[in-house]
Order: structure tokens, then sequence, then C-alpha cells
């Protein structure tokens, strides 16, 4: 196994991290949070580079790179916790149409002219068993009703994937925004919207069909789109804790108390050291986890909800320690510090946090019992 | 970035596969025949080392004449993979094959290499390593376990006085690669020398430490020097280098002693899993919930010491500097010893049994062996040994942070 970036995905890496310095600085995100700014330039830069399609294949405008290029974008926009429509749209609802063997739209979304998002959770339940949302047969089309909860840019996507039962099992519909209502309450994280939207009847026909209810594909594709939208969500969320902790370091390198660096006292040091695991812990599984998708290894289901309980872990220590050892200026609105917890705590909880993975691991290695009645 | 190395690495590994088929040794005899401590080598480890020294297996990165193949790292993990998946330790001798040989082929004379290092390879001898004494832990530089040189470097003799403590395998090792202080007027750390002391030389005093358990068998000892001669030509590398060799030396196969330990980890959590779900059946259904947990948890950090270790070594392998290298140490053992409590809890008071000990010969003397509370007590030598996880994170916080020295 080698889980060592090749020479060429380094260069990416490099590249786009060169390109975020400059079209994604602190004062935009602070911007953001403060309502005086808009990610509409830094998406105008990364359809420019042709982000948006870099993972899809050439035919449709794309760059034909692979789940590891993605992952490195992924990465370097949660580093500078930038917003826009980039998650959602190429991590969430791109891998939904491509694994229902779909393009549609897909080309919009390569040119940037199409943004998408991606309905799952219920009452904040990310388990696809929890799906109660229903799709019900009418004239060659398929009638959608019921509430989804914690659609990441939802309120602003072009086109929403939605996961929704009919009587013979789960369907995937791509609905376009005006037909559902979608709602949002102000969140910690502006940069990471997300909305609940009411399917409130819309009819779904044709090509806009991804899996019919009851196409013995679906379970398997939903199991593969949740796979990618959450391995994207730990990479980026995992590279914003890199961030906290990088900014930390720092700062204890920095901060003078008792006439010395406070970063020279084992009791910060021991700390950050334990950071310092719990980030590379965290980006380990990670980016194992996304191998495993680029290779359709079988290791799959279990490698993503490892990574994503351990990025839990690590939102969870970085966020406490974080602003721990930043003392009394991480407390203060006038410090960059807390645009990147809310960012982190809000990638750790969106797509399940570390008890719901852990359980979902149990059950994968099959530590839980088969109820009777299933078995 | 990919799960599976190239098809020419997989052929190596089944070149090696099938060449430990047909060589290794005889699992009966090893059980029969254990080894007692890191420094004990029975009539079949001396074999089986001799047997991976001439077939070019024992160090593959080494050349042939020193019982290698020019083999690149990747080459080199391979073949401790398998030795691992195969249950057939790679030596007993760790600290011999691991530290003392490799240091003494980068700094010693090649009449050293000849007598010293050759024997280690070839299965002649094992070495243990003289470090630690009873005020220099933690803060190793400041030993005091004295040498002082009568007469000259050619044909004159040092003599030794002093104590050291936790010397693994000194109760049987044939030689000691021992730290001394040399030149008592420099610096703590500018001080200190390197000797080549035969096990078996007057003056010298073993008094084994029974460990808190499996006391039949230690491994730790108190090693006694008294008016201890060797020659002259014993000091390995130049007077007053040897903290500057102790990096180098601890430092060896860095980038591949976590393979070990990940691997026990690996085995220590397949048995958890063998024994878990006739455990968990018996439980409640909270109880079941709670331990399910604990397991998973451990789990995970099974796979990710897996992973950050691999991907450490695939820095490594390309010429990068790795900082999981350093994690490793500290993540590994508390692991280790995570999964042995973990399973204690879940095994209940049965655990507190003293079992058999599984002295099949099957690993190494220094590894956790016994009932999962036995296993949890010795983990601790993982924790303590080489540098306490205290000293890990110190060592991580400035050498890889940077922050700085208090």
């Amino acid at each position: 196994m080698d889980l060592e970036f090749t020479d060429l995905q380094l260069e990416l890496r490099d590249a786009a991290r060169n390109v975020l310095e400059g079209a994604c600085p602190p004062s935009l995100v602070r911007g953001v949070h403060e309502g005086t700014a808009t990610p509409d330039q830094l998406w105008a830069t990364v359809c420019e580079l042709d982000w948006p399609g870099l993972g899809l294949p050439e035919e449709l405008g794309g760059l034909a790179m692979g789940v590891i290029e993605v992952g490195i974008l992924v990465e370097e926009l949660g580093r500078v916790a930038a917003p826009g429509p980039f998650l959602a749209t190429v991590t969430q609802f791109a891998p939904a149409v491509q694994a229902s063997a779909s393009s549609l739209r897909l080309a919009d979304v390569a040119d940037g002219s199409c943004t998408g998002a991606l309905a799952v959770a219920e009452s904040g339940r990310w388990d696809p068993a929890a799906i109660s949302a229903s799709a019900e047969p009418v004239d060659g089309g398929w009638r959608l009703r019921g509430i989804k909860s914690h659609v990441l840019d939802g309120a602003t996507a072009h086109e929403v994937v939605v996961l929704a039962r009919g009587d013979r099992g789960m369907g995937v519909f791509v609905v376009p925004a005006a037909a559902v209502r979608a709602s949002t309450s102000p969140t910690m994280d502006p940069t990471m919207p997300f909305a609940t939207m009411n399917l409130a009847g819309a009819t779904v026909h044709g090509e806009r069909v991804l899996v019919e209810p009851g196409d013995p594909r679906a379970d398997e594709v939903v199991a593969v789109v949740l796979d990618e939208a959450t391995v994207a969500m730990a990479l980026s969320t995992v590279a914003t804790c890199r961030s906290i902790f990088e900014a930390t370091v720092a700062y204890a390198k920095d901060r003078h108390q008792f006439g010395r660096p406070i970063g020279s006292f084992q009791a910060v040091k021991h700390r950050l050291a334990d950071c310092f695991l719990a980030v590379e812990r965290a980006s380990a599984l990670a980016w194992f986890a996304a191998l495993t998708i680029a290779e359709e290894d079988p290791r799959r289901q279990l490698a993503v909800a490892m990574a994503k309980a351990a990025t839990g872990d690590c939102v969870q220590l970085l966020t406490r320690d974080g602003l721990q050892l930043h003392g009394g200026i991480g407390f203060t609105w006038e410090h960059d510090l807390h645009f990147l917890l809310k960012r982190a705590v809000t990638g750790e909880l969106l797509f399940g946090g570390a008890a719901f993975h852990r359980a979902r691991a149990a059950e994968l290695m099959g530590l839980v019992p088969v109820p009777e009645e299933a078995a | 970035m990919k799960l599976r190395f190239d098809d020419s690495v997989e052929q190596f590994r089944g070149q090696f596969r099938s060449w430990l088929a047909d060589n290794r040794p005889d699992p009966e005899v090893m059980a029969a025949d254990p080894p007692l401590s890191t420094g004990h080598a029975p009539e079949w480890v001396r074999h089986w080392t001799r047997a991976m020294f001439d077939a070019g297996w024992l160090v593959p990165g080494w050349p042939p004449e020193l019982g290698g193949r020019d083999a690149g790292p990747i080459e080199t993990f391979v073949v401790l993979e398998e030795l691992a998946a195969a249950k057939v330790p790679r030596t007993t001798n760790v600290q011999g094959l691991g530290i003392v040989a490799p240091s003494i082929v980068d700094y010693g004379t090649p009449e050293q290499v000849r007598d010293y290092a050759m024997a280690i390879l070839r299965g002649e001898a094992t070495a243990c390593l003289g470090m630690s004494e009873p005020d220099a832990g933690s803060d190793l530089a400041s030993l005091s376990t004295r040498a002082v040189l009568d007469g000259d470097t050619e044909s004159g003799e040092w003599v030794i006085d002093g104590q050291k403590v936790w010397t693994s395998g000194a109760n049987y090792a044939d030689f000691c690669f021992l730290f001394c202080r040399t030149e008592p007027d420099e610096p703590k750390h500018k001080g200190i020398s390197i000797l080549l002391v035969p096990m078996d030389a007057a003056g010298i005093t073993v008094r084994p430490l029974p460990e808190i358990v499996h006391p039949d068998t230690p491994d730790l000892n108190e090693v006694f020097l008294d008016a201890v001669r060797v020659p002259a030509t014993n000091l390995v590398g130049r007077r007053g280098d040897g903290w500057a060799m102790a990096n180098g030396s601890l430092a060896h196969e860095r980038g591949m002693v976590w393979v070990s330990a990940v691997m026990g980890l690996e085995q220590s959590l397949a048995t958890l899993l063998d024994q878990a779900p006739s455990l968990l059946a018996a439980m409640g259904p909270v109880e079941r919930a709670l331990a399910t947990d604990q397991i998973v948890q451990i789990a995970i950090d099974t796979h990710a010491a897996r992973c950050l270790g691999q991907r450490g070594f695939a820095k490594l392998a390309r010429g990068g500097s790795a900082p999981e290298q350093a994690l490793m140490k500290l993540y590994a053992s508390d692991c280790r010893q995570q999964v042995a409590r973990v399973a204690a809890d879940i095994q209940g008071a049965d655990s507190l049994e003293l079992g058999a000990v599984d002295d099949d010969g099957t690993h190494a003397v220094d590894e956790p062996r016994g009932t999962w509370m036995e296993q949890y007590f010795h983990s601790f030598a993982n924790t303590i040994s080489a540098g306490t996880s205290e000293i890990q994170r110190n060592i991580i916080a400035e050498r890889v942070l940077g922050l700085p020295r208090g």
C-alpha cells in the first residue's frame, strides 16, 4: 500500500494552495461571516481553473482526473475554510449522478453554469434506512413528498439530488431547485449553509429519475454516493483542523508569558503533540478511505465510517485545544480562529458525527446482532 | 497513491514466501525450545538466523556479504510483513540485529565488524545495549558509568566502573554495546563513548530483574561493572562521539520498527475480535453497546496505526522526510496498551487468571503475552522503554513542531 501522493498530485496541491492564498484570504471568510462579502468571485476563479470538472470525463468537458485529485482540491478549500458551491456540487451532486450511470447536467457542472446539492438527511439522521420521504408513481413519473434536513447549499443550488423511498425500494431523483421549498435559518458557519427542504409534491419524469424505486442498483448507488460525500466532508474537515493546529502551534511560539514562549511549557507541548497525532490519524484514515473509493475496494464502507469517526475525534480535540491554547484572544470575534472552529464543527456533524459512524462501523464489522425478524 | 504495491514487488513477495515455506523453523521445535530473553538464542534461532543470512534475507537492504541482497526499502518492508504473517520471528535478539550490528557496521573498525557485527548476523552471538542507569533514564546523557584508558590507544585497556539497569537480554547476551563516560571534563553530551564488552569479562555481575508479570522469564537486568577491562581497540567510533552515535543507532530501521508494533497490534485486535461474539452475546443490551463501542474504537486505532505507518514509510521510501514516523512509537504503544485494557474489561474477571504463557517461540520475549490483564501490564514495557510516551511527546513538540525547549 502506498499512501503518499505522486509528484503530479503534489504539484496539483501546491498549485491549488497558491491560487487560494490569493483568491480566498481570511478577509473573504470574515466577510461572508459578517455579511459583507459573497463567494461569487472565488467561485468564478474556481470555474476558470476548471476545478468543478476536474473529476468528470473529457466528453462532458471535464479533466478526467480521479477521486484522489478531487480530494486534493477539497483539502485545500477546507484548509482556508473556503465558501462556495464546490463541496456540494462536486462531491455530492456529481457523484450521485455519476453513480447512477447518468450524465444529467454534468456538462453544465463542468463549465460552472450549474451547481448542485444532495438531500439525504431527515430530522438530522444520516442513515439511509431512516429515510421516510416518499416517491409515489404518477403518470409516467414520480411525486416526491417529505422533509429533508441539513441539505448543504440547499437554498442556492440549481439542482438537487433527492433520496426518497417508493413502495418497492429507494429511488434517486434530480429536482430543480424551483420545484421544492427550501428554507434556511442562520447557522454557525455561513461558509457551509444548509437548508431544510420540503419536497412539496414535486414531480419528476424521464432522465431526472436516476434510479427508480425497485431498481436492484439502488442500495449500492446510495451507498457509493454517501461514501463519496462523507469522505470529501472528512478530507475538508480534517484540513480545517490542520489549519487550527498550525495556527495554534504558531501562536504557542509567538505568545510569551513568564518571559518565555508558552510553547516551551510541557503542558502545552504535550497537548500539541496529541493534536498533531489526531490530525495525522484522521488524515491518514480519510486518504485510505478515498483510495478504497478510487480503486473500488470492498473495504470501502468500513474505511469511510472509520475515517468520519476519526474526523469527529479530531474536530473535538482540535476545537477544544485550539481554542483553549489561544486563550482569551481566540475567544474574540476579532481573531480569525473562530471561523475555522465553526467550519470544523459543521464538517464534523454534516454526514454524521463520531458516534454515528462508530455505530456504522460496528454494524459493518458484524458486532451488532441482526434483529430476529430480519435474520 | 495505491492500495497495492507494483507487480514486481508482489513477485518479490512470492519469491520470499516460497523460500520461507521451505526453510522456516519447525513450529514444534520452536515451541519445545522457546527463547528465554531477548539475549537468548536457542539452537533453532541460531540456525534460522544463519539460514536467513546465507540466503540474503536477514537484512535485505544490505549487500550479500552482510546478509542482504541490496533490496530497496519496499522489499525490506515486504519481508518483515511476510515474517510476521507466518509468525516467525526475524530474530529474538532485537537489539543486537536492529541496533548493535548496524551501528558497528556504520561506525566500527573492520575488525569489529568481523568479530562482533558478523557474529550477530551469522547467528553466532547475541548482544545487549547498555544505556540506562539508575540515575540516567529519560535523561540518558547524564549517564555516569566511567571508562578510563590504561595505556595507549593501540595496546592499552579501558577500565570500566559503574552500573547499568533495564538492560534487556543481558542475562544471556554474549557482549554488550556499552555507553560510558570517557571524557568527564567535557559537557555531558560530548563525554560519552561506546565500548564493546564481552559479557563474560571479569568484574561483570548480571542480576535479572523479574518483571511484574511472568517473573520466571526475566528479560530486564541490572549490570554491575567493577574494574572490567577490555582492549583499547574495543572503542567504537571516536571518543566522545557516543551520544551522536546513539542518535544514529536508535534511528536505525526507524522507518521499519513500526511494522512489528503494528502487526502485533493487529494480532491482538484479531484475537479480541475472535473472542468478541461470545463475550458480547452474554451481555445485556446496554453493556453490549458500550463494549461494542470500545472494540470499534480500538479497531479504528489499529487501522489508523497501519495507515499512518504506511504513509510515513511511503514518504521515507521516496527519500523525503516523514513526520508520521515520530508519532509511531507513541501511538502504537498506546494502542497496544489500550487493546489489552479494553479486552480485559470486556472479558471481565476471567482476565485476572494467570494464563499459561504461550511461549511457543512465535514472538519475541519482549512482546505482550499471557491473558489480557497480563498483557496489559506487560504493555507498559513499550510505553516506558526506549523513550517514555512523555519523552516522545517532547520529541514530537520540539523536533517536528519546532516548539522551543523548556
